[in-house]
């Protein structure tokens, strides 16, 4: 593990080494857009998609915490000095997850519950960040991020009781989990080098990978449900 | 002034409440007159929403498209998110008053009222009229009520 130093506010934060600064605001911008892609693409849409109110309130609360969660990196990501255009989700292209088209509710589920497992993994590395600030944040929306997989994950086990909602979530893993393990970027990454040298992140993109995918197998197995080579 | 979110949660109705609850049904063009059931308890309310109630669902989309054409609120607004936090909060208060500690029930009930919360801004904002009928229901909200929607022919309320 690195022996960077806590930094444990944005002044401190500002006289640390350029290098540093750029590497947070790098992470910091990722997870603001990430939220607010995630609420706009899926969430908000899901609403809809939902088969009963029950499912429908939760899936509005939930779309309500990824929002919330948007807008905390979003402060903090104007406090560190991020410009106002990279933050602009007009300029910068989403991640391959958010350009999945949703089209049901199964996909939905299958969405919180594998989708969100991976930003569970993200969040999980930042638990114990050198920048406090973006470590608070990150302690702060992990039980939400835990809720929204859970949320997943229950609705699934819902659906896999009949052999036709089974069949139905099986084809949403087949579309969607092959797009998952690139979202933890490049194997050998230099960023993410400088990002554990700092001790801004703790474990390599490939180290990510390896876990989720054995956590995400862990996760549907027990559905009957098998993830697409 | 402060509002009573799922503070009346299972309280009887009174008549003026009867009587939102029918403008707000003809507001939609539904049936004024239908049965009004009281859910009592956070499980009668569970079992409720978790059946289908599309008529209603659909009733109320058609008045919320309607309205975005005309006025758009931003999701992330700092005050809306704010209000969102005290709706989960006062949910999470009153369920544990009743002895319901059912985490994702609770974030229904706060889901519930958000969404109650976002149809009354977005009335506002296009500029509906005193009576209509997503004010009307915001306001059961407000008074402390839960409105859960229309099952088996009767509109129900907890």
């Amino acid at each position: 593990m690195s022996a960077y130093p806590s930094i444990k506010t944005v002044e401190e934060f500002r006289q640390q080494p350029e290098e540093y600064q750029t590497a947070v605001r790098k992470i910091v911008r990722s997870h603001a857009l990430n939220e607010l892609y995630g609420a706009q693409v899926f969430d908000e849409p899901a609403i809809g998609l939902a088969p009963t109110p029950y499912a429908k309130w939760l899936t509005c609360r939930v779309a309500m915490e990824e929002y919330h969660h948007h807008v905390r990196f979003r402060e903090l990501a104007d406090q560190i000095g991020v410009r106002a255009e990279e933050m602009d989700a007009r300029n910068k292209r989403p991640l391959n997850i958010f350009e999945v088209p949703l089209e049901s509710w199964e996909q939905f589920c299958v969405i919180k519950m594998l989708g969100d497992l991976a930003e569970i993994l993200q969040v999980e590395d930042l638990l114990h960040c050198s920048f406090v600030p973006l470590r608070n944040i990150a302690r702060t929306t992990m039980p939400e991020e835990k809720f929204h997989a859970q949320f997943g994950l229950d609705f699934c086990v819902d659906l896999v009781e009949t052999e036709q909602g089974r069949a139905r979530v099986q084809k949403a893993v087949n579309g969607f989990y092959p797009e998952v393990p690139k979202f933890f970027g490049a194997s050998g990454s230099r960023n993410n080098q400088l990002y554990r040298q700092f001790g801004i992140k703790l474990r390599s993109n490939e180290e990510m990978r390896a876990d989720y995918m054995a956590r995400a197998r862990s996760t549907v197995e027990p559905l009957g449900i098998t993830l697409p080579a | 002034m402060k509002e009573a979110w799922f503070s009346a949660l299972g309280e009887p109705l009174g008549e003026h409440e009867r009587s939102e609850i029918a403008a707000y049904l003809a507001g939609l063009g539904m049936d004024a007159a239908m049965p009004v059931r009281e859910a009592l308890s956070w499980k009668e309310a569970d079992e409720l929403c978790r059946m289908q109630s599309d008529d209603w669902w659909r009733a109320e989309e058609e008045e919320r498209a309607r309205l975005e054409r005309g006025a758009r609120l931003d999701p992330a607004d700092p005050e809306w998110l704010a209000l969102n936090d005290e709706l989960h909060g006062a949910a999470a208060v009153a369920a544990a008053r009743a002895g319901c500690a059912d985490a994702a029930l609770i974030r229904v009930a706060a889901g519930a009222a958000s969404h109650a919360a976002y149809q009354a801004r977005l009335a506002r904002a296009a500029g509906a009229a005193s009576g209509h009928p997503f004010l009307r229901k915001y306001g059961l909200y407000c008074g402390g009520r839960w409105p859960l929607g229309i099952y088996d022919q009767s509109f129900a309320i907890f």
